[in-house]
C-alpha cells in the first residue's frame, strides 16, 4: 500500500481515492464509516464520516455524523473535522461540533500515515474514555445548525 | 413498408431492455461489529426492499436496522444507486434493539485484546452471568495497555458503573497489585469490606475463580489433591469463612509459624518429620480428606520436602499428618502457604490443599479498597464472579507464588502439628510473606527445653512417644491438655 510507506509522499487524489475505496469496502471493524459527501466531488475533499456508539458507554447506540474535510494539503496535513451530530465530547466545541485538534492525538501529532479512518475510530476511543463515558447527551438525532 | 416512428414499439423494447435491467442482482457485504452476511439483492433496489432482505438474514426487525454506507446513514426511501452502493462492496449495519441491549449491534469486537499475557483464555469458560447486554465484550483499550489483574476480562460492563475508561481502570490495576504487594495491612481491611465478605462466602464464585485462573490450573494437573479440595464445597466454605475472618486467620497464622519454628530447630526433628511424611503421606492424605468438612486444614498433608527443599517450586501437596489422622495435619500449611501467594485483588488468594481459596492477607489495599471506585468495583464483582475470575488471573499472582517458593522459611513453617494452630499459621504465614518474604520466626529455646516439663509429664501418663508428644506440645503451645487430647486423638483407642 503506497500510501502507507513512511517517507513517501503520495499524491493527495491517490490517497484520497484509497480511503474512498476502504470506506466502500468496509475496511476496519466495521464501528466506523466513512465516504464522499458528494460522489461527484472530484477534488475529494468533503467527506462524511459515521461513528457508532461504543457500547456501555453514554454514546451507545447512537450514530454520530461527522463531516470531514480534506484541504489540499492533505495527507500532510491533518484533516478538518466536526461533528454534524449533536454531542458532549471533551475536545468538540459545543456550539457547532468542531473538533478542538488539540484534543485529539492523531490530529494533534498527525502523520501523513493516518487517515480519515483514524480519525474516526480514536474519536470514537476518546467517547469509552472515563472522563467521556457518562456526559450527559442531548436527545438523540439534534444536529448542529452552524 | 414499415415506417419508423419514434413509437415502434420493437425497438423501443428493444432499447428497454438494454438500457436497464430490472434483474441485475449485486451482492453486496453487510457488516455488523460481530457478523458479516453478503446479501444479493437487485442494485435497483431500494434502502428499503433492502433493510428487508437484511432483516431475514439478521433475524431482527426492520426497523431496528440501520445501515450506514460511506459515512452516511441510508433512508429507507433511498436507493442503493444513488448511494453508489455496487456489487463487492461493504454496508454496514447497526441492529437497534432495546435501549441498552446490542444484540450485534455495537458492540466490540474484541474485548480481550488488550494484549494480556495470560487469562484471556479464561474470560468465558464459565457463564457469565450478565444478561444480554453485554455478550461478553468489553471495552477495548489500546493494546499497549499493560497486561495487569483485570487485563483479562472479558466483559468490564460492569465496571462502566465505576466511570473509569478503560485506559484509567488499568493503571488502577496496577496501583493495586503495587500495593497488594507491599501492604501486608490491606487484606485485614478488605477483609472487612462486607462485599469481599458477599464474594468470599459463595463457594462456587470462588472456585470458579480459582479454576480459571490459569496457574491454578497448571497446579491443578499437578497436583490433583488441589482439584479435589476445590470440589469440595464444604472445605471451601470453611476456608472461605476463614479468609473472611482476619483475626482468626492473623491468629492461626501465628501459632503455625510458632510452632513451625520450634519444630525446625528441633535437631533431627525435621528430618524425623520427613521420614515420617514419606511414610505415611498416603494414608494420611486419604485420612485426612475424610477430614475436610471438619477441619479446612485437615487435607494439609504435610509437604515436609518442600519444607525440608525449600528451593523446589512451591508444592501443594497436603503434607501428611505424622502424628495421626484426626485433623492433625502439619504442612497442610506449607501446600497453603505456598498457594497463599497467589493474591487476588479481592482477597482471593491461591488455593492449596488446605485453602483452595488462598487466602491473601497481603492485603488489597485499604486507600484502593475505600475508594469509590474500588467500591463500585466490588459491587460489580458480587455481582459478576467472572469479572472475580478474571482478575485472580494477574500476572502478579505467579510472582507471589515465587516469591513464596523461594523463600524457604515460609515453606519451613509449613509444619504443624495441630489442625487449629496449622490454620493460624496459614494465615500467619501469608500476612509474613505479603509482608515481605515472611521472615521465619527464629526461636533460640528449642521446644524439647520448652516443653521439658511437660514431655516428662506426658511420658508419666504413659505417652511414650516422645515425638508425637513433643509436636503436639508444640502444636498447642505447651498446654499439656490439649497435647494430651490430639496425642488421644490420634490413637486408636
Amino acid at each position: 500500500v503506497l500510501a502507507q510507506t513512511g517517507g513517501v509522499k503520495v499524491p493527495r487524489n491517490f490517497r484520497l481515492l484509497e480511503e474512498l475505496e476502504e470506506g466502500q469496502k468496509g475496511v476496519g471493524d466495521g464501528t466506523v464509516s466513512w465516504g464522499l459527501e458528494d460522489d461527484e466531488d472530484m477534488t475529494l475533499t468533503r467527506w462524511r464520516g459515521m461513528i457508532i456508539g461504543p457500547p456501555r458507554t453514554i454514546y451507545e447506540n447512537r450514530m454520530y455524523s461527522l463531516k470531514v474535510e480534506c484541504g489540499p494539503r492533505y495527507p500532510e496535513a491533518p484533516p478538518f473535522v466536526r461533528f454534524v451530530t449533536k454531542i458532549n465530547l471533551n475536545g468538540v466545541h459545543n456550539s457547532n461540533g468542531v473538533v478542538d485538534t488539540r484534543a485529539v492525538s492523531a490530529l494533534a501529532k498527525w502523520q501523513n500515515s493516518y487517515s480519515i479512518r483514524v480519525v474516526l475510530q480514536e474519536l470514537r476511543r476518546l467517547m469509552m474514555c472515563k472522563e467521556n463515558m457518562k456526559l450527559p447527551q442531548p436527545p438523540e438525532g439534534q444536529i448542529y445548525t452552524n | 413498408m414499415a415506417e419508423n416512428s419514434g413509437t415502434d414499439p420493437t425497438v423501443d423494447s428493444n432499447v428497454v431492455e438494454n438500457a436497464a435491467s430490472d434483474e441485475t442482482m449485486i451482492v453486496v457485504t453487510v457488516k455488523t461489529p460481530k457478523d458479516k452476511e453478503e446479501i444479493a439483492i437487485s442494485e435497483d433496489s431500494s434502502v428499503a426492499q433492502f433493510k428487508e432482505e437484511i432483516s431475514k438474514r439478521f433475524n431482527a426487525k426492520q426497523d431496528q436496522l440501520v445501515l450506514i454506507f460511506a459515512g452516511k446513514i441510508l433512508k429507507d426511501g433511498d436507493t442503493l444507486n444513488q448511494h453508489g452502493i455496487k456489487d463487492g462492496l461493504t454496508v454496514h449495519l447497526v441492529i437497534k434493539t432495546a435501549p441498552k441491549a446490542t444484540v450485534g449491534g455495537t458492540s466490540q469486537s474484541s474485548a480481550s485484546s488488550s494484549g494480556t499475557p495470560q487469562a484471556n483464555s479464561s474470560v468465558n469458560p464459565s457463564a457469565a452471568p450478565n444478561d444480554s447486554t453485554t455478550p461478553g465484550t468489553g471495552p477495548t483499550p489500546a493494546s499497549t495497555q499493560p497486561p495487569n489483574l483485570l487485563s483479562g476480562f472479558g466483559d468490564l460492563s460492569s465496571l462502566s458503573g465505576m466511570g473509569m475508561g478503560s485506559a484509567n481502570f488499568m493503571e488502577m490495576q496496577q496501583q493495586m497489585q503495587r500495593q497488594l504487594m507491599s501492604n501486608p495491612e490491606m487484606l485485614s481491611q478488605i477483609m472487612d469490606n462486607p462485599l469481599v465478605q458477599n464474594m468470599m462466602s459463595n463457594p462456587d464464585l470462588m472456585r470458579q475463580m480459582i479454576v480459571t485462573n490459569p496457574q491454578m490450573q497448571q497446579l491443578m494437573e499437578r497436583n490433583p489433591e488441589i482439584s479435589h479440595m476445590l470440589n469440595n464445597p464444604e472445605l471451601m466454605r470453611q476456608t472461605m469463612e476463614l479468609a473472611r475472618n482476619p483475626a482468626m486467620m492473623q491468629e492461626m497464622m501465628r501459632n503455625q509459624d510458632r510452632a513451625l519454628s520450634n519444630l525446625e530447630s528441633i535437631p533431627g526433628g525435621y528430618n524425623a518429620l520427613r521420614r515420617m511424611y514419606t511414610d505415611i503421606q498416603e494414608p494420611m492424605f486419604s485420612a485426612a480428606r475424610e477430614q475436610f468438612g471438619n477441619n479446612p486444614f485437615s487435607a494439609l498433608g504435610g509437604n515436609l520436602d518442600s519444607g525440608v527443599q525449600p528451593s523446589r517450586t512451591e508444592n501443594r501437596e497436603p503434607l501428611p499428618n505424622p502424628w495421626g489422622p484426626p485433623g492433625t495435619t502439619p504442612s497442610e500449611i506449607r501446600g497453603t502457604g505456598a498457594s497463599t501467594t497467589t493474591t487476588s485483588s479481592a482477597g482471593g488468594t491461591a488455593p492449596s490443599a488446605s485453602n483452595p481459596l488462598g487466602i491473601n492477607a497481603s492485603g488489597l489495599g485499604n486507600g484502593v479498597f475505600g475508594s469509590p471506585g474500588m467500591q463500585s468495583l466490588m459491587q460489580q464483582i458480587s455481582e459478576n464472579p467472572q469479572l472475580m475470575q478474571n482478575m485472580l488471573s494477574a500476572p502478579y499472582m505467579r510472582s507471589m507464588m515465587q516469591s513464596l517458593a523461594q523463600n524457604p522459611d515460609l515453606a519451613s513453617q509449613v509444619c504443624t502439628t495441630s489442625a487449629l494452630s496449622a490454620q493460624q499459621q496459614l494465615m500467619q504465614q501469608m500476612l509474613q510473606m505479603f509482608a515481605g518474604g515472611g521472615g521465619g520466626s527464629s526461636s533460640t529455646v528449642t521446644p524439647e527445653v520448652r516443653f521439658q516439663q511437660q514431655l516428662d509429664q506426658l511420658s508419666a501418663m504413659g505417652f511414650i512417644n516422645r515425638e508425637a508428644n513433643l509436636q503436639a506440645l508444640i502444636a498447642t503451645g505447651g498446654d499439656i491438655n490439649a497435647a494430651i487430647e490430639r496425642l488421644l486423638g490420634s490413637q486408636p483407642s
